[in-house]
């Protein structure tokens, strides 16, 4: 039998920002239904390794797989199987709701019928229904990342990359954030960044520690949510404090 | 595709935005009052040309110097509508947004560029309707009226293309106006000590927006002008193309 490969592979993967090595070896896969999470003190390379997944950025070496494609064979199609939240989800202020969903349909290339259905349908999901005819400009935060986050569904992506998809809501919106990412997972690979142990401890089954570039930890989180959190934490602590302290 | 998708965002955009509404109110006051003061000169003067066929007509001296002086403003419209184009967009990580969403860097440079070139044009329009309203009461020569436009037209597009150029190169909006000002004012200018000397310019008069402009404004299409816009509107988008395309490996 022929094993299928991963939904995403990263292999050996480098870059270098501003002259520093951000990213050294990076290497992981995830599969389908897995939501994988992305831990790391600030800085530790957790945004620039989730733009290089996205596309945005392009590796100094090694290789980024979607399904056993390399991305840099064919980025443009690959990207077509990406949907991509950065963590300062980036909305154009002018438009309403609906209209920014409806401009991003149109660059996906989506039919007008099928634009159209898209558009209701991330509405209904991500319940933006009441903010649809208010300008992105104007929505609190909480809406603003599920305005992103409906942006990124809309073409029905394989693989959801989500940047600190928790950061600045509140434990109501973060427990609807916990919710919704659980009912995304079926039938898709998910990847979120996190610096709350707690968040990666509820939405996640799998966990990668990165620490000054380099991939520290990558584990499955199968046991129960208590046991989890505490264990990631020891886990996490065990990493980054020595380095820290090391550092200093 | 996705350059016609852009196209249709940024004209949106612009349309909802009061900073464009206010640049549009602002370049139509001013040409309207150019309007009203070349009308007003050339009916002083009037009585006093002979009337031969010779003698400067409405288009010679009310027209030609109106429509020049809408390039003039251009030098400065056009920066300032192309600012934010690219160099926006990058520093508030929507281009990425953009380039995540499958639009390719070519798409975005076209549909960025033809949605201000849209703006730039519906003014020209504008700006060229209040000449047109006189002409039941003048004889404008129609062919050097048309030729004039036609130049004024691809004048304005390659500001517009160089504006998008420098938007390309930099995250800061403000330098990216400053260099397009500065490019578009060396242009207009770069023969100007030659003209004053009395030379004809050799290469640094070819370079000159003026010199493929002033036989326009005589009623003479000439092809190499053409050529010489449309290589400026090329050159531009090419690379600003090449810019964005390569944002993946920038730091």
């Amino acid at each position: 039998m022929v094993a299928t490969p991963a939904l995403l592979e990263l292999d050996r993967v480098c870059r270098r920002l501003a002259g520093r090595a951000v990213l050294q070896d990076v290497s992981f896969s995830l599969h389908r239904e897995d939501v994988l999470g992305l831990l790391g003190v600030n800085g530790a390379g957790k945004s620039t390794t989730l733009a290089i997944i996205a596309g945005v950025l392009k590796p100094d070496a090694g290789r980024v797989r979607i399904e056993g494609r390399d991305m840099d064979d064919d980025v443009r199609a690959l990207r077509d199987r990406i949907g991509w939240v950065p963590e300062r989800v980036p909305l154009w202020s002018e438009l309403t709701v609906s209209e920014a969903l409806e401009a991003c349909g149109r660059l996906r290339g989506l039919p007008k019928s099928a634009r159209k259905a898209a558009c209701e349908r991330e509405l209904a999901r991500l319940e933006l229904e009441a903010v649809a005819h208010r300008l992105c400009g104007q929505v609190s935060l909480g809406q603003r990342r599920r305005v992103g986050l409906a942006q990124a569904l809309l073409h029905e992506p394989d693989l959801l990359v989500l940047d600190e998809p928790g950061n600045g809501l509140d434990p109501v919106q973060n427990a609807q954030l916990c919710d919704l990412i659980g009912s995304l997972s079926r039938g898709r690979g998910i990847i979120l960044s996190s610096h709350v142990l707690a968040e990666v401890a509820a939405m996640c089954n799998r966990v990668v520690i990165l620490h000054d570039g380099r991939v520290r930890h990558d584990a499955k989180l199968d046991a129960s949510l208590d046991d989890r959190r505490g264990r990631l934490e020891a886990q996490f602590r065990a990493i980054a404090q020595p380095m820290a302290a090391a550092a200093a | 595709m996705s350059a016609l998708a852009v196209a249709r965002l940024d004209l949106k955009r612009l349309a909802v935005r009061p900073f464009a509404w206010t640049l549009a109110g602002i370049a139509l006051a001013m040409m309207a009052w150019q309007f009203l003061l070349g009308v007003s000169t050339f009916l002083h003067a009037q009585p006093t040309l002979p009337g031969a066929a010779t003698e400067p007509g409405f288009v010679d001296a009310v027209v030609s110097p109106y429509l020049l002086n809408y390039i003039q403003l251009c030098l400065i419209i056009a920066p300032l509508i192309t600012m934010q184009a690219l160099a926006g967009e990058r520093r508030s990580q929507r281009l990425a947004l953009l380039t995540a969403s499958g639009a390719s860097g070519a798409g975005i440079v076209l549909g960025k560029f033809a949605a201000r070139l849209v703006f730039v044009w519906l003014l020209l329009v504008v700006v060229a309707t209040l000449p047109l309203v006189l002409s039941g009461a003048t004889h404008p020569d129609w062919g050097q009226f048309g030729a004039a436009l036609i130049l004024s037209a691809l004048c304005v597009a390659a500001l517009t293309a160089i504006g998008i150029a420098c938007s390309a190169f930099t995250p800061e909006p403000a330098l990216a106006a400053t260099a397009a000002l500065l490019i578009g004012e060396g242009l207009s200018l770069i023969d100007a000590g030659v003209r004053i000397t009395g030379g004809d310019g050799g290469w640094l008069g070819y370079l000159a927006l003026h010199t493929h402009l002033a036989p326009a404004m005589r009623g003479l299409v000439r092809s190499e002008d053409i050529v010489y816009f449309l290589i400026v509107i090329v050159l531009a988008l090419a690379l600003a193309v090449r810019r964005v395309a390569s944002e993946r490996e920038r730091d």
